[in-house]
């Protein structure tokens, strides 16, 4: 059973739709990251889930209720805003177990509580400061803290990173990572930050302007997308998209003055068609296969491998990764790629598979 | 103190000769009243006064209408600013963040504000008239009887503190609204989600968040009440049978009716050392060392 289904939901703030008939079902126990450019709505179905927004229309059901009247402090769910949203005036131990006090938990159960999270988390020195005298990271953990107290239904995440610095970051995605495969609860993650996405998931929901772009596994949004929105908003550096035309024989791409074969597509294309291809910059290093030579303008290296950024012939940019050697500027360079791990996209972008 | 000027900074030039002016002129002139209210001056016999030592002092101490005057003082204030800080925080919280009219509202907020005291006093003068104002007229009309609001030497008071109340409510609403509008909002959105209800996301989160804003409309207003003196004047004249004489009142008809310079000077010092002691009391007890807890 779906521990949160999200069932068409729409709300627009006057004529702009920020929330088109979007429906998300998330298990129980499993992390599922909603992902999208800034602007797309994340934070809208965040707030609208945790019952801080009214929805104009569609259905939220958390574990076998449905909430979609309810006010926020009956659904049960815990939520880590994106400001922290810390109580400036209470120390860290009150933040932490004021969710306990509005449950009208005891001093006692509520104190063992709180310490039991204070250690987890190990904020134990800091819990008779106020807010505005820790640090960001310090403040993100008291707020992971006040959420994880309370054993809610759901946990929900507004990007709760995004304000770090990139080494807190990437220590703090490994402690929630850590966090949830021992606890096992239900988590929402909303980020913008595809690494984090990858990194955390077991389920990502693309959204781009309010409406859903694909859901899907990490490898699944990065092997097999289903649109060029989503392949290039996934995976850096981004995927190169190059033009192309179906050839005569309809069996190949003319993509420059290289010819692709994709027999391997079960879509049979009509000659002269324009189409999209997209090749992410590590597929482009093989020892064999289609051809491409890229004249070089920047190398960025870093240590075991480089990216290298240039020109093809037709003036299309191109990023390509270089595991064996780094070419330096005015370099010409001859890419390889498998024409498998070419992906086809319409002049719409939709997915030619 | 992040702003402390160095010996190097330019600036100084220009701030610290004003603020020498400044300092010179104020310690200057209390020494100068200190130094009057040793002796007896009185503008009845001029030319002979003499050193009188703390004699105004002790006089205060034993005189009656100066000790009622000091009390009526303490009631008008603290019934003053508790009222108002508690009308205008209950309106604000009425009045929500954001509703359709609130820039209108915002500006019939300042009339009361912008008016002359000399204006309101008139206004509510005749408001209050017995036989012919709008009070007792609207009080008719739900069948209470007559009140004699500045004729009773038990109602004048209050019929003071309400136009006083009427003036200054809207200017703890407008600092109090400024302060809600620049306070953040998740914080409340987290105590919803938290679990709690309306009441205590208000009562746990959001007024604690204004404290040190209410704290500060508190002192403003409590000092503007002791020092209240139009009102009194257009309203009552200290009157009937002295009811509504405050201290700041009666050391004017000293000065100005009984032409007693040196005790109605020792009043205003008294009134001072008073005033300071009670702020200081009040501003330790609202921002504790310890931070704003
Ligand atoms: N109160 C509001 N009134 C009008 N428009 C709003 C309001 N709140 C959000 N929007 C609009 O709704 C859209 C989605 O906002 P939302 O905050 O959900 O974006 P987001 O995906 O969380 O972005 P970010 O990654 O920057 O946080 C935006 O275009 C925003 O301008
Ligand atoms: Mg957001």
């Amino acid at each position: 059973m779906a521990q949160l289904s999200i069932r068409s939901v729409s709300k627009s703030y006057g004529a702009v739709q920020v929330l088109d008939d979007v429906s998300v079902e998330v298990e129980e126990g499993s992390f599922v990251v909603l992902l999208g450019p800034s602007g797309c709505g994340k934070s809208t179905l965040l707030h609208a889930v945790a019952g801080l927004n009214p929805i104009d229309s569609g259905t939220i059901v958390i574990g076998d209720r449905n909430v979609t009247n309810l006010p926020a402090r009956d659904r049960d769910v815990a939520m880590v805003f994106q400001s922290y949203a810390l109580y400036p005036t209470m120390t860290v131990a009150q933040n932490i177990a004021f969710p306990l006090k509005m449950r009208g938990l005891d001093r006692r159960t509520s104190d063992e509580k709180v310490a039991g999270v204070a250690r987890l988390l190990q904020i134990e020195p800091l819990m008779s400061r106020l807010p505005r005298e820790l640090s960001g990271g310090q403040r993100q953990r008291v707020a992971i803290g006040r959420a994880l107290v309370r054993d809610p239904r759901l946990f929900l995440f507004d990007e709760p990173l995004s304000n770090l610095d990139a080494a807190l970051r990437t220590e703090l995605r490994a402690e929630i990572k850590r966090l949830h495969q021992s606890i096992r609860r239900t988590m929402v993650y909303v980020t913008h930050d595809q690494t984090e996405a990858l990194t955390l998931a077991d389920k990502i929901v693309v959204l781009k302007a309010g409406k859903i772009e694909q859901t899907g596994t990490p490898l699944s949004l990065y092997d097999d997308p289903d649109n060029a929105f989503v392949a290039g908003f996934i995976g850096t550096p981004r995927m190169n998209f190059l033009k192309a035309t179906v050839a005569d024989d309809g069996k190949a791409l003319l993509a420059g003055e290289a010819r692709v074969d994709i027999t391997h597509l079960a879509t049979r294309l009509e000659n002269g068609r324009a189409v999209t291809l997209g090749i992410r910059p590590e597929h482009l290093d093989e020892k064999d296969g289609v051809t491409l030579s890229l004249s070089v303008d920047v190398t960025e290296r870093l240590g075991s491998t480089s990216y290298v950024h240039g020109a093809l012939a037709s003036g299309e940019s191109v990023v390509a990764e270089r595991r064996e050697d780094q070419p330096g500027f005015g370099e010409t360079i001859t890419l390889r790629f498998q024409p498998t791990r070419a992906r086809v996209f319409d002049g719409e972008g939709s997915r030619i598979r | 103190m992040s702003t402390v000027a160095t010996a190097s900074d330019p600036t100084r030039h220009f701030f610290q000769p004003v603020i020498v002016c400044l300092t010179v002129a104020s310690v200057a002139l209390t020494l100068f009243v200190i130094w009057i209210s040793l002796h007896d001056l009185s503008l009845m016999r001029a030319g002979r006064e003499k050193f009188v030592g703390l004699d105004n002092y002790i006089r205060f101490l034993g005189d009656p209408r100066a000790m009622a005057a000091l009390w009526r003082t303490v009631l008008f204030t603290t019934l003053a600013t508790v009222i108002e800080i508690a009308l205008g925080l209950a309106v604000v919280l009425f009045l929500d963040r954001n509703f359709a009219m609130k820039r209108l509202v915002r500006t019939l907020l300042l009339v009361p504000i912008i008016m002359t005291p000399v204006v309101v006093g008139l206004t509510w003068r005749f408001l209050f008239d017995s036989a012919t104002g709008m009070a007792n007229y609207l009080l008719s009309l739900v069948g209470i009887a007559q009140v004699d609001w500045l004729g009773s030497p038990r109602i004048a008071l209050f019929a003071v503190l309400i136009a006083d109340i009427w003036q200054w409510t809207p200017f703890v609403i407008l600092l109090v609204m400024a302060a809600l509008e620049s306070a953040p909002t998740d914080p409340l959105n987290a105590a919803r989600v938290d679990g709690a209800r309306e009441w205590q996301v208000t009562w746990y989160v959001l007024l604690p968040m204004l404290r040190r804003a209410l704290a500060i409309v508190a002192l403003i207003r409590a000092i503007d009440s002791i020092k209240a003196f139009d009102l009194f004047y257009i309203m009552t004249r200290g009157g009937p049978a002295l009811s509504t004489e405050t201290l700041n009142y009666y050391g004017y008809i000293v000065a100005f009716t009984n032409f007693d310079i040196s005790y109605s000077l020792a009043i205003a010092i008294i009134l001072t050392i008073f005033t300071n002691v009670a702020l200081l009391t009040m501003y330790s007890v609202l921002f504790p060392k310890t931070g704003d807890r």
